[in-house]
């Protein structure tokens, strides 16, 4: 073990499916305590694989075949399942992305943050509801008691989404896996949410893996940042440096695509089709069962 | 690769409007405060709203969830009947024309939903889709007919036998702009169409509707909560808020000189994809 030890350490991981297609390509990655890493790239890219792989709960057709994950240091493939299941729930927590199916449509609120404190951290009921009503309280919930009483379709979606940040902030994990919390959310309640888990974070000082397909997003919220493109990393930098001066051109095309009302001359334009068979092309050199995501 | 002009350089701005709305209202029963016995309260979604739709240029709707932005949008498609209120289209009332008089009027007022997958039948084949609103018409319907509108929204001519499934997101929302290309409509209502699509197709989807538009003439109403997308392609943006008009106007002078709080908290809430330490004081 290094002195210096990283919340997460993802090294050269391969993920395939059955007939041998692989979905993810000797990813490596890392995220230091207190740091929010994005990880971007279009639908498919496995930027949320990636952090299922993480937190142990990819789909059981999915195998990784290659390389590890270090959670503080610990190598979560040398577990046994029921080990690695325990390191997971005491060190990481999700933030899932549609908050409806995330919550169970037929137990209250509050139980449903609770459950998992008595369980896994092995608090009193009466300390792990007052956990809670502080969470709650501290994402802005204005009555914490009744939202605690009720169920998830007595809420919005950006109360389900704030009622599921106080749920992943409050075992105190080290690590969360927010897989793109804000894509169902309006501008301005994706704006609130974003805020929420900045403050959340910064106070605690938990390490964040932040799924996204929004280079706006990135910008605000990260430290460092992954590129994804069908399951290769392309870039691996400083948020700084993607935006000041991106080293591969499939990021450049990223920020290209992205909208931005301030600039209306700086016209938005699709990733060119010529740079996407370019990357296919790459990609099959190496894998001849890659067929390219798309038409 | 095309950049994104505004269409208004190319029209004539003296054009009638295709769409003239006047003091629009709308409410819908509030079911969960219904008494027992007797009649639930009303919620007011519109609150007498008054808009034009300009002839051959794309409008832009936008506002918070609840703004009452879709509700506005499908009244001009017809999808809901106001309470009171004028709907002019070509200076003709609409508002309360019923199922018989308004079925003549469907083709021209197309739909683009929000969500393929629940808006494309998984059961039938992306031909199918396409030809059966055709054929309704009388617009044709064969396969080649659904194959050539296919290939008008950039996609192989081949996806007639596809399934909705077997698309990726950006190809099923190209597939419900084909559907509603296929029988030349004078008006489409796209209704967050790009939502769900990653920036990639999102800026394709946009670039196909705004090509589409101007080569077929078709008017558009946008309705979308993201200024961004609102700021690059269309002409003119409506801002709602609770029900009313908090501005509306050329979509340049909205953007340089918003007028209403409502439209700078829009703008500032957007992640624009450069760094700026100060964007979340």
């Amino acid at each position: 073990m290094t002195k210096h030890r990283h919340t997460l350490d993802v090294v050269d991981l391969t993920i395939e499916i059955p007939n041998g297609m692989r979905l993810l390509r000797d990813v490596s990655l890392n995220l230091e305590p207190g740091e929010v890493r994005a990880l971007v790239g279009e639908s498919g890219a496995g930027k949320s694989m990636i952090g299922k792989a993480v937190l142990g709960i990819l789909p059981s057709a999915l195998k990784i075949t290659s390389g590890e994950i270090l959670m503080e240091g610990h190598n979560l493939g040398s577990l046994s399942p029921r080990a690695r299941r325990a390191a997971v729930a005491e060190t990481a927590a999700l933030i899932p992305q549609d908050p409806l199916t995330a919550l169970n449509p037929v137990r209250k609120i509050g139980p449903q943050i609770t459950d998992p404190l008595v369980r896994i951290r092995g608090w009193s009921a009466s300390e792990a509801r007052k956990r809670a009503l502080d969470l709650l309280d501290r994402v802005h919930i204005r009555a914490p008691e009744r939202v605690m009483n009720s169920y998830p379709h007595e809420l919005s979606g950006g109360m389900r989404q704030r009622v599921l940040i106080a749920a992943a902030f409050a075992p105190s994990p080290r690590l969360i896996v927010a897989d793109e919390p804000t894509t169902a959310l309006d501008v301005t309640v994706q704006k609130q949410i974003l805020r929420l888990i900045r403050e959340l974070q910064r106070e605690t000082g938990t390490s964040v893996l932040f799924v996204t397909h929004d280079m706006g997003v990135v910008a605000k919220i990260s430290q460092k940042v992954t590129v994804l493109f069908a399951g290769k990393v392309m870039e691996d930098a400083p948020t700084r440096d993607i935006f000041t001066d991106p080293g591969h051109p499939y990021t450049r095309a990223l920020i290209a695509a992205t909208p931005s009302h301030a600039d209306p001359n700086r016209s938005f334009s699709p990733v060119p089709d010529s740079l996407i068979a370019d990357l296919h092309r790459q990609i099959a050199q190496d894998d001849s069962l890659y067929r390219g995501a798309r038409p | 690769m095309t950049m994104m002009e505004p269409l208004a350089a190319m029209t004539t701005e003296t054009q009638p409007a295709l769409f003239s709305v006047r003091d629009l209202r709308l409410s819908f029963p509030d079911m969960a405060h219904k008494p027992l016995f007797g009649a639930a309260p009303r919620i007011e979604v519109l609150k007498g709203i008054s808009f034009d739709i300009p002839t051959g240029q794309i409008t832009g709707i936008v506002g918070e969830s609840g703004s009452g932005k879709s509700t506005a949008g499908r009244v001009l498609v017809r999808l809901l009947e106001p309470d009171a209120g004028e709907v002019l289209l070509d200076g003709r009332d609409i508002a309360h024309l019923g199922e018989e008089e308004i079925t003549p009027l469907r083709r021209d007022l197309q739909m683009i939903f929000q969500d393929p997958m629940s808006s494309l039948n998984p059961r039938h084949t992306v031909g199918h889709i396409i030809a059966t609103p055709m054929k309704r018409y009388g617009r044709g319907g064969t396969r080649e007919d659904a194959a050539a509108a296919l290939v008008k929204v950039g996609l192989p001519a081949e996806f007639v036998s596809r399934y909705p499934h077997q698309l990726s997101g950006g190809q099923r929302q190209r597939v419900g702009i084909a559907r509603a290309i296929a029988l030349e409509p004078r008006f489409i209502l796209a209704d967050e169409i790009v939502s769900g699509l990653d920036v990639s197709s999102q800026a394709q989807v946009l670039e196909l509707l705004k090509t589409l538009a101007q080569d077929m003439g078709i008017t558009v109403a946008f309705i979308s909560h993201d200024l961004s997308v609102i700021r690059h392609l269309c002409d003119h943006v409506i801002v709602l808020d609770h029900g009313e008009i908090v501005e509306q106007g050329p979509v340049q002078a909205v953007f340089d000189h918003p007028q209403s709080e409502i439209t700078r908290t829009l703008l500032a809430a957007i992640p624009r994809p450069e760094l700026d330490d100060s964007w979340f004081d």
